[in-house]
């Protein structure tokens, strides 16, 4: 698994690269938390390079989330494939954690926000 | 349909204790298995007959052995049956016919904790092969197999002749016949599966070959091989600092068996210990921690 | 067009990309598989072998994990068998999402997904080793 960073915007883009399951969803877990403790708190995930999501990334994302949101930022999803959309959408997380089609749109998302 | 897997606290008991047998017990649901316990209460012939089956026909007659009687060509008893009655286990030996002190075959098998199955002991040698007394050390105590004491100037030489660690003798080559008997044994019993302990790497790969899995130690064994490739730390340790560390001994089976038999395992911070395997009766698993092995 | 494979390894988590690429190689040329079917069957055998490895083989130097897969005519089959510590199944209705997030349960989690993307799903443990078996229907007629 791969991880790289930029800033779009307003946003901390992070694109990963492989799969996300229990064998590497802890070394990407430390990974958000060291970023969003580091003030990065507006994040989106670009998943366009990930094959394949099982719930371990599902907790993952589940934490940084809620990382994020307690400095009053947020995170969102952009470009999954439809494997990591199938694994969202068996998770029933949907409601609960923004998926974008595009990390442009996921980035514009929070230049409209206060 | 069930909502969640919790983790058991104790395992169940593959047959019910039951220190007798009786025909009522034998009329019932015949996949509830017999355990040995329950074997050896019965008659001493009654015993016999049954743990014949153990010892695959053709064997016996190749070496002038009756299957049914169990007697040799002098009429002389060839096999020991021990199966004594309130004891879980039996054992069972094949002695040459030809006045050898050792035995052609050995095994023995007993009720495990859940009155499932262990392979205690397997030994099949060649008795016309030279033997090599590492089981004997220098003050003559037994080295059981070399793991109490060792006889290293007698490990030397049977190594040089092509042996695996804790052989006396060379194998016969008949292992995959004695195994599959023992299946057919043990199903009959109504038994699925049977346990061992691999006494060294090389009975582990040759188990490995017969279909075995681990219960407990697959991921050492994976550990061993990687690091016997050239980089790895024991690959590293194969230095030549002991006759049972030379440098290409991290090409073959025997070759790492021996080293490990050595302690080399040492140089990973683990011991040859713990090792468990299973085989599923009638399955083979497909476990191969040695890809393109070299014995 | 039936189809029978099976791949061993040890329960560790770097065996998990093995055994999705053992899916993959076994289903991905079959004229009755689709993309949805193949991922969910991946999904199923991680979240299955997650959990064997995470809780199944805890405290113990990791034995295997056996994983056979077999294509029939209208569903497929997987059957996952480990030799550790057996599971209790705690009977009760299917577990919804509030439920696995609530619940304490090691595993909880991967068995909600398992739920979700197989047809049936059964566990037996046995002298032979704990066996949990998965059946997914496979869809009539190509995509």
């Amino acid at each position: 698994m791969k991880i790289s960073e930029s800033i779009i915007g307003r946003a901390t883009v992070i694109r990963v690269a492989g799969s996300l399951d229990a064998q590497t969803s802890s070394e990407f877990s430390n990974y958000l938390t060291g970023r969003i403790g580091a003030g990065n708190v507006n994040i989106v995930l670009d998943l366009s390079q990930v094959d394949f999501m099982s719930s371990a990334g599902i907790h993952a994302i589940l934490a940084a989330l809620r990382e994020s949101r307690q400095l009053s930022g947020t995170l969102h999803l952009a470009a999954a494939q439809p494997g990591v959309e199938r694994t969202m959408q068996v998770s029933g997380f949907t409601s609960i954690i923004n998926l974008f089609p595009t990390v442009d749109q996921a980035v514009s998302s929070f230049k409209d926000q206060a | 349909m069930f909502r969640s897997l919790r983790v058991k606290k104790q395992p169940e008991k593959v047959a019910p204790d039951s220190a007798a047998i009786s025909v009522e017990q034998l009329s019932r649901d015949p996949t509830i298995p017999i355990t040995f316990r329950q074997i050896n209460s019965l008659p001493e012939n009654a015993k016999r007959r049954i743990y014949r089956a153990l010892l695959p026909a053709a064997l016996l007659t190749d070496l002038g052995v009756d299957p049914v009687s169990w007697k040799g060509t002098s009429a002389d008893l060839r096999v020991r049956l021990s199966a004594e009655a309130d004891t879980n286990g039996v054992f069972l030996a094949l002695r040459d016919g030809n006045g050898g002190a050792d035995d052609v075959l050995r095994i023995e098998l007993a009720d495990n904790m859940l009155n499932g199955v262990d392979l205690n002991f397997i030994q099949i040698s060649d008795p016309h092969g030279t033997r090599y007394s590492i089981d004997r050390d220098e003050h003559d105590r037994p080295t059981h197999f070399g793991t109490a004491s060792r006889n290293l100037a007698e490990e030397v030489k049977a190594m040089h002749a092509g042996l695996a660690p804790g052989q006396t003798r060379s194998g016969l080559r008949a292992s995959g016949l004695v195994f599959t008997h023992l299946e057919g044994f043990l199903a009959t019993l109504g038994h699925r599966a049977y346990f061992l302990e691999p006494l060294t790497y090389a009975s582990a790969w040759l188990f490995e070959r017969r279909g075995f899995a681990y219960v407990r130690g697959h991921k050492l064994m994976d550990d061993i091989h990687c690091e016997f490739q050239p980089g790895g730390r024991l690959h590293a340790a194969v230095d030549g600092s002991s006759p049972f560390r030379q440098p290409e001994q991290w090409r073959t089976v025997r070759g790492r068996a021996w080293a490990i038999h050595d302690g080399i395992l040492e140089a990973i911070g683990a011991r040859w210990d713990g090792l468990r395997m299973v085989k599923q009766v009638g399955k083979h698993s497909g476990v191969v921690t040695f890809p393109d092995a070299v014995y | 067009m039936e189809r029978k494979r099976q791949i061993t390894r040890a329960a560790e988590l770097s065996s998990l990309a093995d055994f999705r690429d053992f899916i993959e190689a076994s289903c991905f040329d079959h004229p009755a598989m689709n993309d949805r079917v193949l991922y969910d069957l991946k999904l199923a055998v991680d979240e299955a072998c997650t959990n064997i490895i995470t809780h199944g083989y805890a405290g113990m130097d990791p034995g295997s994990i056996i994983v056979e897969l077999e294509i029939r005519e209208e569903q497929v089959e997987l059957t996952i068998t480990d030799f550790g510590h057996a599971f209790e199944p705690r009977n009760a209705p299917q577990p919804n999402l509030e439920a696995a997030l609530a619940d304490q349960d090691p595993g909880g989690f991967g068995l909600f997904f398992i739920y979700q993307t197989m047809d049936n799903v059964d566990y037996a443990c046995g002298e032979a080793g704990n066996c949990l078996r998965l059946t997914r229907r496979l869809p009539t007629g190509k995509g």
